[in-house]
């Protein structure tokens, strides 16, 4: 991710002076991973589920303190500094079965536009060519990142891959696979994402932290997917209508 | 609307809410005409249920009028009276096709949270918290009702209402914790825990063709309903060693099928516990697996072990071994109401089954608060209790503590 690469002499001056450890693609994916882990840490808390969710609360502040700092104490402590480091993938892997012939499900993904659907942090997909497209995505408080993204390979019916291009705040590649389910059960459908959290001990260490949210929400995501396609819509439990 | 809301452990009140709405093509709204307390409602009542919140309506047994539809629902119109089961099912995933209705892969939103838990989930019901999906319940005016053409039975005409609205749970678990005993001619069928269910339990296995139906229970009052209800032989268990008493009931075989109608009351409590709560909660109520035990060391080789008390958690010292050596079958799960209704709403038309004989209490529903004391306490010889939503006391004020006292 970083541009450059600099000794450690000088990483070590540099950052005495500025006081900034953090890189700023892993600020921006601070910022991400902290929301979702104080979201996540939040409804714990209100489902009444006190010890992981207060754990969480405080992994996601610091994930938050980090980002809007660009300074980060544990790497201090632990004498990591990501600004100087590549980092490697963090993968998700969730599956859903959806009783719909894998063309079907594909083509509903294959409208890109429709992903905001059932996959609640993004706020939009807008197919911006033939093979391109640019995502945003939200969180609380109103921290968002966008990047754009080009499709790699579309297969009709078996698989869709892509990466995300250019100046993305979260760097991500994914691919989706459409598999005819045993015994007239549908589409296995498997999601694979992988990010790229700053390298270093610490950095990805609380990226992993993070990882188990991201892994819970794709999996919500999968399940409305699910819902849509079977039911026509989004199953809620609401009395009235907002 | 008055509704009975959740406000806290041994804190329910009769409060003033928004009327529910149609929010999916396939809703109904139904007004409530008789609503029931249920011995799990007391999980929930007992505070053991952490994903409950102050404010959600409680209940998931009720039946009533259908007074606004959605407009994709088909068959039904407004002015049915109708029967809601208490598992949501959207009709179509692969579990509702095959029909394990309570098992739906789509009506319950918040599936993940028993998910780290159990691997999977079942479907949404209605009133028993948000990791049931969060949907509110029917001790209310009126309901929403989501996929009202999956799920609802229509009453037919002449059948009061009281008739059938043991059907919507405690009937039909009772009923497939028979089925699930493959009951043959001559068998007997022991059954622990003589409250409504295990009493709709017994009912079942007689009609099913149980040459003998044993209940089990510590209330004489439960005992005597079982024998005069459900013409059933009864063991108290304080008195009695309950599995030296069956074997020497049945010469020594044991029962061929035992049901256990009891369930882990307190250790519902687990169910929440999605991370590390669950050990904490647990750690204090691994005991209650004692009816477990008892039916497992009972039951005669080879016979079947029917679950439908509601277990959450985890259990110390569960008696595989006992299991394997007599190479039991074990069936246990959430009821498929649905699969069950039509058999048991004829056999009730047909005056062959009387579910109604176990209501001990008609209330209205303001006095709910007073009701739930009475039935977690086992007062006033209290098995069954109806609520009336549309009876007014007259002098109850909404939402006071006092509207409910007994
Ligand atoms: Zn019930
Ligand atoms: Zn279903």
């Amino acid at each position: 991710m970083e541009s450059s690469e600099t000794e450690h002499s000088q990483s070590r001056e540099w950052r005495r002076e500025k006081r900034v450890n953090v890189g700023p693609t892993e600020r921006k994916a601070s910022v991400i991973g902290g929301a979702a882990l104080a979201m996540s840490g939040l409804r714990c808390i209100s489902k009444q589920n006190y010890a992981s969710g207060l754990a969480m609360m405080l992994a996601g502040g610091m994930f938050l303190y980090r980002g809007q700092t660009g300074h980060c104490g544990i790497y201090d402590a632990m004498g990591v500094d990501t600004v100087h480091t590549r980092n490697s993938a963090l993968t998700i892997e969730k599956a859903v079965t959806i009783g719909l012939p894998p063309q079907e499900v594909y083509e509903f993904w294959r409208n890109l536009e429709n992903l905001p659907r059932f996959m609640r942090h993004l706020e939009s997909v807008q197919v911006t060519g033939v093979r391109t497209s640019h995502w945003k995505a939200v969180g609380p408080g109103g921290i968002s990142a966008e990047w754009d993204a080009e499709m790699m390979e579309d297969t009709p019916g078996q698989q869709i891959s892509w990466h995300s291009v250019g100046e993305a705040d979260v760097p991500n590649k994914g691919s989706v696979e459409f598999k005819e389910a045993p015994g007239h059960r549908g589409t296995e459908v498997k999601v694979t994402i992988d990010y790229y959290p700053p390298g270093g001990g610490a950095g990805r260490a609380a990226a992993k932290l993070a990882q188990g949210i991201n892994a819970q929400q794709l999996e919500e995501d999968l399940k409305r997917l699910k819902q849509i396609l079977e039911l026509g819509e989004e199953t809620t439990a609401r009395r009235t209508v907002e | 609307m008055r509704a009975v809301c959740w406000h806290g452990k041994h804190d329910v009140r009769v409060d003033e809410v928004a009327d529910p709405q149609i929010v999916s093509k396939g809703d109904v709204i139904v007004k409530v005409a008789l609503t029931c307390i249920c011995g799990s409602d007391l999980h929930l009542y007992n505070g053991y249920v952490p994903t409950m919140k102050k404010g959600d309506i409680m209940g998931h047994e009720f039946v009533g009028e259908i007074v606004e539809a959605g407009s994709g629902v088909t068959r039904f119109h407004v002015g049915d009276r109708v029967i809601v089961p208490f598992p949501i099912s959207c009709g179509v995933c692969w579990y509702c096709k095959r029909e394990l209705w309570s098992l739906c892969d789509n009506s319950n939103p918040n599936s993940w949270m028993l998910e780290h838990l159990y691997g999977d989930t079942g479907g949404g019901i209605f009133g028993y918290s948000h990791m049931y999906g969060g949907f509110s319940g029917g001790q209310a005016e009126y309901v929403r009702v989501p996929f009202a053409d999956v799920g609802l039975e229509k009453i037919p005409d002449g059948v009061p209402y009281e008739q059938v609205v043991l059907l919507t749970d405690v009937c039909p678990t009772g009923y497939q914790a028979a089925d699930n005993c493959n009951i043959n001619p001559g068998d007997t069928v022991a059954v622990w825990g003589c409250g409504p269910v295990g009493l709709m339990a017994m009912m079942s296995a007689r009609h099913l063709g149980a040459e003998r139906v044993i209940g089990i229970d510590r209330f004489p009052e439960r005992l005597r309903m079982a024998h005069s209800q459900c013409r059933a032989e009864v063991l108290n268990y304080e008195e009695v060693d309950v599995a030296e008493a069956l074997q020497n009931m049945t010469g020594g075989r044991g029962p061929d099928s035992c049901i256990d109608a009891v369930g882990l009351e307190a250790v519902g409590t687990g169910i929440e516990g999605v991370y590390d709560s669950v050990k904490q909660a647990l750690r204090l109520e691994t005991d209650r697996a004692s009816a477990l035990r008892q039916l497992t060391k009972a039951c005669r080789k080879g016979g079947t072990l029917s679950i439908v008390g509601v277990y959450s958690g985890f259990i110390d010292k569960f008696p595989m071994g006992a299991i394997f050596a007599k190479g039991l079958t074990l069936h246990a799960g959430q009821a498929h109401v649905h699969k069950y209704l039509p058999h048991l709403l004829k056999l009730v038309a047909d005056q062959q089954l009387n579910p109604s004989s176990i209501i001990t209490h008609r209330l209205p529903l303001e006095q709910a608060p007073g009701a739930y004391k009475t039935f977690l306490n086992k007062q006033d010889d209290c098995i069954k209790i109806v609520l009336n939503p549309q009876e007014s006391t007259g002098t109850a004020r909404p939402g006071s503590e006092e509207a409910g006292a007994a």
